[in-house]
């Protein structure tokens, strides 16, 4: 007996393609048709001139993007390989600017405080929140008040906080060390931001009183939303807080993590405000950054006969873009690694 | 036989109270409550010395005595320092950079979610870097296009350069929001014959409200306390937002400490009260580019 196969569906005439005429398509605005995406729900219609209607949508932000960014970003690896003094012509350099930065003492004593307020920085601002947060996640009462006290210098800007803090460091008259005296500690009672070796642990800690409430409440939330059986589970098995704290919660927040690590490298790197209304860099350029070094070879030029040095300092302006580059690469390729395990 | 088995030594430890955890329990609060105390006592020592008289400040009693309580390091603030001038002028430039970056964010957003145009992944992730750019890098070129523009030390120039460094933050939140909403709701209303136009406006941007009051809140804290970027394009006395009016004082009545303090005071205060009054938003404004970026 043999078997004979039917003409399937395949065979059938097939059906045109559900595309009116553009008259048509003035009354019935919405056909479906080959093009629909599932990936985001339905795309804005199906032919191509709906589909180009993004473009108008992302043209403002576009037109800003490149008028406001790409642009002066383009110019600014332009001006570096220059020498211009702001007004006239500019010379052509080459990269000799990047080369007198390493026999400029003042660009390394920058880099270095810059790559040390970075470092310390970010360790203590990531570990100190988590810890924090993992305190305030405990079943403890008025977390809230606690909450709240912990968030409010977060709300200062960096400019009041400097303000604030360089009235507590004030020798003599600032609370710091009148309280340091009071308690007959008079030798400790320094004159913080103008100690060479002080200036940076006292901004230092300007930077984590100003910024522990926001990483604190980002860790705070990530938190809340670790499943509360996994405690549980890990309880079960004998675990104690700290080892809770150790293989449950550090583990679950591990992005959130990485993404605070992130943003303290990206600040750290680029720190300007709290520097430059504590001490404007000094004492000699103990506490310069290099934004801070930055701005004072461009639009500080107030030392007598000093001609501004706009290419020089718009690579220097390179230099802080290469490292902020690198460091969010650098983070994002560990903690793709440390996922994939 | 005994049903339970019990070493000796668990026989010795089977009667006592667990005492660990109310000594961690202490310790959780004696912890948090110091770090609240050092959080909040530099705020409220700035708030009592703006309360005192110039030369009372920096005499040894933490608490102003009776007669040394008065208001006019505020007035002198207002008076002599500006800081009028200061608050109004950080008003003009963060209302209307909330406003420029919601319309245009919104709209960004919307185009990069829901319209699979060529290219839009490219531009996207072109978009994205420009996140790690830091500001310093583009200060020099961006005063050179501001001075060409015949835009420096002018309101409009620097909410101009506002609103362009925060679109792409901007973009990245707004265009997660809408990927999050539904699309049939957009599919029904194009079937009952809405232009794309018509879709966005009536059904998509009332779909995330939130995400819109949440990014004004978020636009609101930067744009407020940015500094670098003021201090750089604004020079006129008369035309200083808050945050260069208070890094001027600084330099001017570095001895007044009332007066400086009353000056901090007001340059805060908004962004408490903005606090105070929707709390909850505050937050997931500032928790939703950490947790969603």
């Amino acid at each position: 007996m043999s078997i004979r196969v039917l003409p399937g569906p395949a065979q059938a005439e097939p059906q045109p393609a559900a595309a009116p005429s553009r008259s048509a398509r003035r009354k019935t605005k919405r056909t479906f048709g080959p093009r629909f995406s599932r990936a985001t729900g339905s795309t804005g219609g199906s032919d191509a001139r709906a589909r180009s209607m993004g473009y108008y949508f992302i043209f403002p932000t576009l037109a800003l993007f490149a008028i406001f960014i790409a642009y002066p970003l383009v110019r600014s690896a332009l001006i570096s390989l220059t020498r211009w003094p702001g007004f006239g012509p500019s010379t052509f350099v080459g990269l000799a600017n990047f080369r007198a930065m390493f026999s400029d003492p003042v660009f390394r004593t920058a880099l270095l405080n810059t790559v040390v307020f970075c470092a310390v920085t970010t360790i203590i601002q990531t570990a100190i929140p988590l810890g924090l947060a993992a305190l305030l996640n405990a079943r403890i009462r008025y977390s809230a008040v606690f909450r709240v006290a912990i968030f409010l210098p977060a709300l200062m800007s960096l400019v009041v906080s400097g303000a604030l803090w360089a009235l507590i460091y004030e020798p003599e008259f600032g609370i710091l060390d009148q309280f340091l005296t009071t308690i007959g500690l008079h030798g400790l009672a320094l004159s913080w931001l103008s100690n060479t070796a002080t200036v940076l642990p006292a901004i230092i800690v300007v930077s984590l009183w100003q910024s522990c409430g926001f990483f604190t409440l980002i860790f705070y939330a990530a938190m809340q939303d670790v499943d509360q059986s996994l405690y549980e589970a890990a309880a079960l098995d004998g675990a104690t807080t700290v080892q809770q704290f150790r293989h449950v919660t550090v583990p679950m927040v591990r992005t959130i993590t990485s993404v605070v690590v992130t943003l303290n490298l990206i600040n750290g790197l680029k720190i300007f405000d709290i520097i430059y209304v504590m001490t404007g860099g000094g004492p000699n350029h103990a506490s310069e950054s290099l934004s801070t070094y930055l701005y004072s070879l461009a639009f500080g030029g107030q030392v007598a006969g000093a001609i501004p040095a706009i290419g020089y300092a718009t690579a220097i302006g390179i230099v802080i873009l290469i490292f902020a580059v690198v460091v969010v690469i650098g983070q994002m390729f560990i903690s793709a690694r440390r996922r994939a395990f | 036989m005994a049903d339970i088995a019990l070493r000796p030594a668990q026989l010795r430890w089977a009667h006592r109270p667990p005492a660990r955890p109310r000594l961690a329990r202490a310790s959780v609060y004696a912890v948090l409550t110091i770090v609240s105390a050092c959080c909040l006592f530099p705020i409220l020592w700035v708030v009592l010395t703006s309360l005192r008289t110039a030369d009372s400040a920096f005499g040894r009693s933490f608490i102003p005595t009776l007669n040394q309580w008065t208001g006019i390091g505020y007035v002198h603030a207002f008076t002599q320092a500006g800081v009028g001038g200061g608050i109004l002028n950080s008003l003009i430039v963060t209302g209307c950079t909330i406003c420029c970056v919601l319309f245009v964010a919104v709209l960004g957003g919307y185009g990069f979610a829901r319209f699979a145009f060529p290219a839009r992944r490219a531009l996207y992730l072109l978009m994205l870097s420009t996140l790690m750019v830091p500001v310093a890098a583009v200060l020099i070129p961006l005063f050179l296009e501001l001075k060409t523009f015949h835009l420096l030390d002018s309101l409009p120039g620097l909410i101009l350069i506002y609103t362009a460094t925060s679109v792409p933050f901007a973009v990245v939140l707004m265009r997660g929001f809408f990927e999050r909403t539904p699309g049939e709701l957009a599919d029904a209303a194009r079937i009952d014959g809405a232009g794309e136009w018509a879709v966005f406006l009536r059904v998509m941007v009332p779909l995330v409200q939130p995400a819109i009051l949440t990014l004004a809140v978020f636009q609101f804290l930067f744009s407020w306390n940015e500094f670098l970027l003021a201090e750089t394009f604004l020079s006129s006395a008369n035309k200083l937002t808050i945050q260069p009016r208070i890094y001027a004082i600084v330099g001017q009545y570095s001895t007044n400490w009332p007066l400086l303090c009353a000056a901090l005071v007001i340059a805060m205060l908004p962004i408490v009260l903005l606090y105070v009054l929707i709390q909850r938003r505050f937050v997931a404004g500032l928790t939703a580019g950490a947790l969603r970026g």
